[in-house]
């Protein structure tokens, strides 16, 4: 078994109309045992800014907890919020420094500019490699599937509600078609005011 | 065979090329399984062990990969048989299918469950369903558990080695009371109160080991057996989809139920809130 598929996971994030949403499922498992239902893959880097990380599970959280440290600095340093653009070319960096022995994680990172507000999302591969879009991105496990899903569902400038409603059903249908995604799943939608936080229900098999 | 030996006619014409290569064979009952299986075609000459060897060697690139993702359980009670059974079909970690009959049935008073290659359960099943019609003709009577369990175990064995995957429950109500039987394709036979088989078996068993009694009513039965396929099918990533639930009973058996997981899981976390 491949090692990205070691842990499993999926994750899916959305551009709407001044806002963007970010979704994963909530599956810790080791290969066919489910350990918990409740592993976080999303982290809060800044009021507006998030990442998903799926891959294996160890290097999840030793990637955040490094992210973290530098995003710390910087903000030290600088005095400010870091923009998701540049956010995007730190963890690209973080990343191509282990280019010979890689961190097994495919980041997403979905945000808004903290002074302008414009949505923004990007993702990349596990040595660094950035990919900016303007409808969706998803990474993980089932990256066919959600594929598939949301071009289906993604329309371009919806609202906060009809985005939320577009990336749940896209998360959740293509979880449901990987044994090793799922066990429910969790939804930011992030606006220039206010980020909603909401728990899916799914199937749990 | 009775009516073959009074119409005179000659069963050796009969003997299957495919097994006449290792010379001579065994009894009359084995004979009969084995003249079924005329119709598969093999080169002459070859031993079919080494050639098929290459499907079940994990080396080689050919290797056929059977998918054991599945939980299938059956016990034996006071009031018969609960055989229950997840529905879901993995190829690696994409699922193919939330909707596979794994029960198979054989008669109207045998079950057979389905785990490992679903085209060999599905087709020895069949196969043995055919034997124990011939045998119910033959002798005026109904086979018992233990006759029908020892066929197919027999006819499988004959194939050991060539890369069959099957491990199934024979479960049915005879003269003895209530029947079950695990056979696999390593041509393993054996009879025990409880029994599950596949991936997710390791959690049902938890849960039916600590619920079960010999003198449950049926309802509490029929209740452990979907709780038990529930939690392997939540722990258990190949295992999944809906819980098929049978009940054999002295008359033969009876479909109980076809229960989603989902609603199970909210089901049963509304009763545990409820406490």
């Amino acid at each position: 078994m491949s090692i990205l598929e070691y842990n499993g996971a999926a994750i899916i994030a959305m551009k709407g109309r001044d806002c963007v949403a970010i979704a994963s499922d909530r599956r810790f498992g080791i290969q066919a045992q489910t350990v918990s239902t409740n592993f976080q893959k999303i982290f809060e880097m800044g009021p507006r800014l998030y990442i998903g990380l799926p891959g294996l599970a160890t290097d999840v959280q030793t990637v955040h907890q490094r992210l973290q440290f530098r995003l710390n600095l910087y903000e030290l340093r600088e005095n400010r919020r870091i923009k998701p653009k540049t956010f995007l070319s730190m963890v690209s960096n973080l990343l191509y420094e282990r280019r010979f022995g890689p961190y097994f994680v495919e980041p997403v990172i979905a945000g808004l500019d903290p002074k302008t507000f414009e949505p923004f999302i990007a993702s990349m591969d596990l040595i660094g490699c950035p990919m900016v879009t303007d409808d969706f991105v998803v990474s993980g496990t089932c990256s066919e599937q959600m594929y598939g899903m949301c071009e289906s569902v993604w329309e371009p400038n919806m609202d906060p509600q009809e985005l939320f409603e577009s990336i749940s059903q896209a998360l959740l249908n293509a979880v449901d078609r990987d044994a090793v995604s799922g066990w429910g799943g969790i939804v930011h939608i992030i606006e220039k005011d206010q980020v909603t936080t909401t728990e899916l229900k799914g199937r749990m098999d | 065979m009775a009516l073959a030996d009074v119409c005179g006619l000659k069963t050796n014409q009969l003997k299957n090329s495919f097994l006449s290569d290792f010379g001579g064979s065994s009894t009359h009952l084995l004979d009969d399984a084995l003249t079924s299986t005329t119709n598969f075609t093999v080169p002459y000459g070859i031993d079919p062990v080494e050639s098929l060897k290459e499907f079940t060697n994990p080396k080689s690139d050919v290797k056929i990969h059977f998918d054991h993702g599945t939980t299938t359980l059956a016990f034996k009670f006071q009031h018969g048989v609960i055989v229950a059974v997840d529905s879901r079909a993995t190829a690696g970690p994409s699922i193919e299918s939330q909707t596979v009959k794994k029960v198979i049935e054989i008669n109207p008073y045998l079950l057979g469950t389905m785990a490992g290659g679903a085209a060999d359960c599905a087709y020895w099943e069949r196969v043995l369903a055919r034997q124990c019609r011939i045998y119910e003709l033959r002798n005026k009577e109904r086979i018992s558990v233990a006759a029908a369990s020892k066929l197919l175990a027999n006819i499988v064995y004959n194939y050991k080695g060539m890369g069959l995957s099957m491990g199934t429950m024979i479960c049915g109500w005879d003269k003895r009371g209530p029947g079950l039987y695990y056979v696999d394709s390593d041509g393993e036979r054996m009879s025990n109160n409880i029994y599950s088989v596949g991936s997710g078996s390791v959690y049902a068993y938890g849960v039916l080991d600590s619920g079960y009694r010999y003198d449950l009513s049926v309802e509490e039965a029929i209740d452990l057996g979907r709780r038990s396929i529930y939690h392997a099918t939540h722990r258990d990533a190949y295992s999944g989809g809906v819980v098929n639930l049978y009940h054999m009973k002295e008359s033969g058996w009876e479909f109980i139920s076809q229960t989603d997981v989902f609603d199970l899981h909210y089901q049963y976390k509304a009763e545990k809130e409820k406490k």
